[in-house]
């Protein structure tokens, strides 16, 4: 009666250890405006004597880095919240 | 596919069948010997008794089985839910971000078409003053080009 009763509980915890389980998180997505890389700077046609001309290619530069600056900005707003999101998953 | 057939058999199987296999395994193994008092089936108590006591072992060790599997499951369910709300929110943070990043890129265009305005509105009088020396542009491209190479 013993043996049976010891033979029972090695019986009952060989099933549990014969159990697994597989549960993953999927990859969260990213809005498609960031997954675009920076492009380069633009340059001045060098054959040109106009002031405008050059300005015009500095001030679309300016204006591109500030486009790339709210970019990499947006890639660290996304990161802390989604990281806080999956942080919270536990 | 073997595997998952089992897997899918055993997982649809009531709870209760497992403790009924094993009681009426061990009841069987205890009222063996009442078979021995019977001459006509006196035979067959020689498999009687290791058949009854496999066939409760079996029911112990599903039991044991699908306890714990009854703990997982719990534990998977819970945990598939609070995946789904993270994924949810996930989902409803991108959404906003996407807003942020449409507003405050027509923000930067709209500046942007202003000073091409500007730029235009006094382009004759800039050109007149000034004359662009071609030295002046090759280090002003030069300085533009990215020391990294081209981007891909």
């Amino acid at each position: 009666m013993k043996r049976l009763l010891i033979l029972a509980v090695i019986a009952m915890l060989t099933a549990c250890a014969s159990n697994k389980t597989v549960v993953s998180m999927q990859f969260p997505g990213t809005p498609d405006e960031l997954k675009t890389a920076c492009p380069d700077l633009a340059t001045v046609d060098p054959t040109t004597q106009k002031l405008s001309d050059a300005l015009e290619v500095v001030t679309a530069n300016y204006n591109q880095y500030y486009l790339c600056k709210d970019k990499v900005d947006n890639w660290l707003d996304w990161y802390n919240t989604q990281q806080k999101i999956y942080n919270s998953v536990k | 596919m073997f595997a998952w057939l089992i897997e899918h058999i055993l997982s649809n199987l009531p709870s209760w069948l497992w403790p009924v296999v094993a009681g009426a395994g061990a009841t069987t193994y205890f009222l063996a010997r009442i078979v021995d008092t019977f001459p006509t089936i006196k035979p067959y108590a020689f498999f009687v008794k290791p058949v009854s006591f496999a066939v409760m072992l079996v029911g112990v060790f599903m039991y044991g089985g699908a306890g714990i599997t009854a703990i997982y499951q719990a534990q998977i369910n819970e945990m598939q839910a609070k995946m789904a709300a993270a994924q949810t929110a996930s989902t409803d943070a991108n959404g906003n971000l996407h807003t942020k990043i449409v507003t405050k890129t027509k923000v930067i265009h709209d500046v942007q078409v202003v000073i091409k305005e500007r730029i235009k509105e006094v382009e004759k009088k800039i050109d007149a003053d000034c004359k662009l020396d071609p030295e002046a542009t090759k280090i002003l491209n030069d300085a533009a080009k990215n020391p990294l190479g081209a981007t891909k």
